[in-house]
């Protein structure tokens, strides 16, 4: 069985709405809005075909619930597991933390269209995630690291509103003292023990070097984000067509039939959710 | 396409043979002042003067509900939905109606293919039949007031007779098996060019569109034209229920009275109700009636032309008639056009400098 993708389905005529069964296998909470799942599918054969890009998406599937659109957080060379990074906001968030290891829960996917990971090899990159943004950024974050020979500098900006907000913090504390990652956190709140920088994102460019020809943006985090964070890039050369965001929409059946996640004349299912900035700015609505 | 001739009350043995090859037979019956798609017992119930239905007939292909699969809660096991697909026969389709088909199809039947549209698709014989533009009907704006393929059966209304166009084997056999048919003469041919002439020329509405979805992406940010509109529409979304190549639709789960196991279905949705693009935190991305009325028009005349090189109308003329505010595919091309011709009376700029400023 080739790769899950739209040409797959249609050779095998199945049905693209039926999820497949996954079992949660480890469950770690970030913060208390915030977890960690991780999942394995139970059938081999759509275990070993599941290969997807950072910043692909799955829908995530409690039966009797209804369906999500969630990241996927884990690498791609992660073989086997799948992790998603879950904010509790709605009625499948919800019901989802209130589920145990063992729980089946569903699965299609992955849809979309990722980062240009390949496009992005040989060169210099600069990260930038904003609050929950970062859970698409981790899989791509997790990616370069297990691919690191193959990239120049890897800048990782990380913002939250205050330290007990920052996900994924142990691991990111440690990556803080690594020689082959520049990783800067920053929070809006600090509190008494915090030895980070404070402030908005946007203020850690200022001793930021880019090397415009050589480099790749991507950004994640609130929409609202955006166009400040470019505008920092852009006050260093970088062109709009080599950043790239990630946007969130409205999704119900992540194979471009629905109509909820239209953005301009195109599919965020489709050809989102990671688009360049310049695609972006010449969508309607998407910015 | 294989032309053959029979004569008006040859109608009757055309519906039995339907009846004896499908299990059901739809097409459009009388129901109080209107008209709508139903399942025909007899063919005196089939009216194939009728100027338009209430709904298309594109409820046949995408039903206002339709299961997606069932499901074991506790397993995590699906299963395709049990096929209940009977076959039917749709006769009196209109070249718009049948167009919307097409135009459904490049959705439905894309990279990916979805199997309950598939399967209603593949069971369907479509008779297609003539008609005479009314008011509100406005396909020829949009090309679709012809039709050469998506139908098994055309049926060209030449007063005393019809000339059928048969498009498919087992129309052929239909026609074969069923019908008195005669190959058509000189006269036939005169007549039916005589018939398309006075079709052609009793549309009213003749709009230039070559520059609609430009015009479109111009006037997308006067912000004083949408609020216009989004002032009037009631979101009410009765447009969106009655349109022929309106898709989008929602996806919910219900369970048995087990609670172990239950199925998840998609009901018809429309951009005009306020939740249609909200996300998590009450994040709306369409708060206003203007901004979703405004996506609304946009989709089709624009989204899917950029997607697909096709509008997403058909100029059926059903939202007109559905509409309690007036808000028309006609209205919106003309207040496009309208405050184009405004701008260029106050500057003396034509459309090029209107996209340059942006």
């Amino acid at each position: 069985m080739s790769a899950l993708t739209a040409k797959a389905y249609r050779e095998l005529g199945a049905n693209p709405y039926r999820p497949w069964p996954a079992r949660i296998t480890s469950i770690t909470e970030l913060t208390p809005k915030e977890t960690l799942f991780e999942l394995r599918l139970i059938d081999k054969n759509v275990r070993d075909a599941f290969e997807f890009t950072a910043g692909q998406f799955v829908e995530l599937s409690i039966f009797g619930v209804g369906e999500a659109p969630i990241s996927i957080s884990s690498a791609p060379s992660k073989q086997g597991f799948i992790e998603l990074c879950i904010r509790k906001t709605g009625s499948v968030t919800n019901a989802i933390h209130r589920m145990r290891c063992g729980d089946v829960v569903g699965l299609r996917g992955p849809f979309g269209r990722g980062f240009p990971f390949e496009k992005m090899m040989g060169h210099d990159v600069v990260l930038v995630a904003g609050g929950l943004g970062i859970a698409p950024l981790k899989s791509l974050i997790n990616h370069i690291h297990d691919e690191r020979h193959a990239f120049g500098k890897v800048t990782i900006l990380l913002g939250a509103r205050n330290p007990s907000e920052i996900l994924f913090r142990q691991e990111f504390d440690m990556w803080r003292h690594r020689q082959d990652f520049d990783l800067i956190m920053t929070v809006d709140q600090p509190d008494s023990v915090w030895d980070g920088e404070v402030g908005l994102v946007t203020r850690l460019f200022t001793d930021l070097e880019i090397d415009p020809g050589n480099t790749y943006g991507a950004i994640c985090g609130p929409p609202v984000m955006y166009p400040f964070v470019v505008e920092e890039m852009r006050k260093k050369d970088l062109n709009v067509d080599r950043i790239y965001v990630s946007i969130e929409r409205r999704m119900k059946c992540g194979i471009g039939m629905c109509g909820h996640c239209a953005v301009g004349h195109q599919y965020t299912c489709i050809e989102g959710p990671v688009f360049s900035y310049w695609e972006a700015l010449n969508l309607e609505e998407a910015l | 396409m294989i032309y053959k001739i029979i004569a008006k009350q040859a109608i009757e043995d055309l519906f039995k043979g339907l009846q004896e090859n499908y299990d059901e037979v739809a097409g459009p019956r009388a129901c109080g002042p209107a008209f709508v798609f139903d399942k025909l017992q007899h063919a005196c119930e089939l009216r194939l003067d009728y100027e338009s239905t209430i709904l298309p007939p594109t409820k046949y292909f995408l039903a206002p509900t339709e299961r997606l699969m069932r499901f074991n809660r506790v397993t995590g096991e699906s299963y395709d939905s049990e096929p209940v697909q009977t076959s039917r026969a749709i006769i009196g389709m209109h070249p718009c109606d049948i167009n919307a088909v097409l135009l459904l199809d490049e959705i439905f039947l894309g990279d990916f293919i979805d199997p309950h549209y598939a399967a209603a698709r593949k069971s369907t014989f479509i008779i297609g039949t003539s008609c005479m533009p009314t008011v509100g009907h406005i396909c020829n704006a949009f090309g679709t007031d012809e039709i050469h393929r998506g139908f098994d059966l055309f049926l060209t209304d030449l007063d005393d007779r019809y000339l059928l166009s048969c498009r498919s084997v087992p129309a052929l056999e239909l026609v074969d098996k069923y019908l008195a048919a005669s190959d058509p003469t000189a006269k036939d041919i005169d007549d039916f060019q005589e018939r398309t002439k006075r079709f052609k020329d009793a549309f009213t509405f003749t709009p230039n569109m070559d520059q609609l979805p430009l015009l479109y992406g111009a006037k997308y940010n006067d912000e004083q034209l949408w609020k216009d509109v989004g002032d009037d529409c009631l979101c009410c979304g009765a447009c969106a229920a009655v349109c022929p190549v309106c898709y989008c639709f929602d996806v919910c789960d219900k369970l048995d009275a087990s609670g172990q196991t239950g199925l998840r279905y998609r009901s018809w949705d429309s951009c005009l109700k306020s939740e249609f693009a909200e996300v998590a935190h009450n994040h709306n991305f369409r708060p206003t009636r203007a901004s979703r009325v405004r996506y609304r028009f946009y989709h089709k005349f624009v989204g899917n032309f950029s997607r697909q090189g096709k509008m997403l109308c058909v100029g059926c003329g059903r939202c007109m008639r559905a509409c309690k505010v007036n808000i028309t595919p006609a209205r919106i091309i003309g207040a496009l056009q309208q405050s184009q011709i405004d701008k260029e009376d106050a500057t003396g700029d034509g459309i090029e400098k209107a996209d340059d400023a942006e």
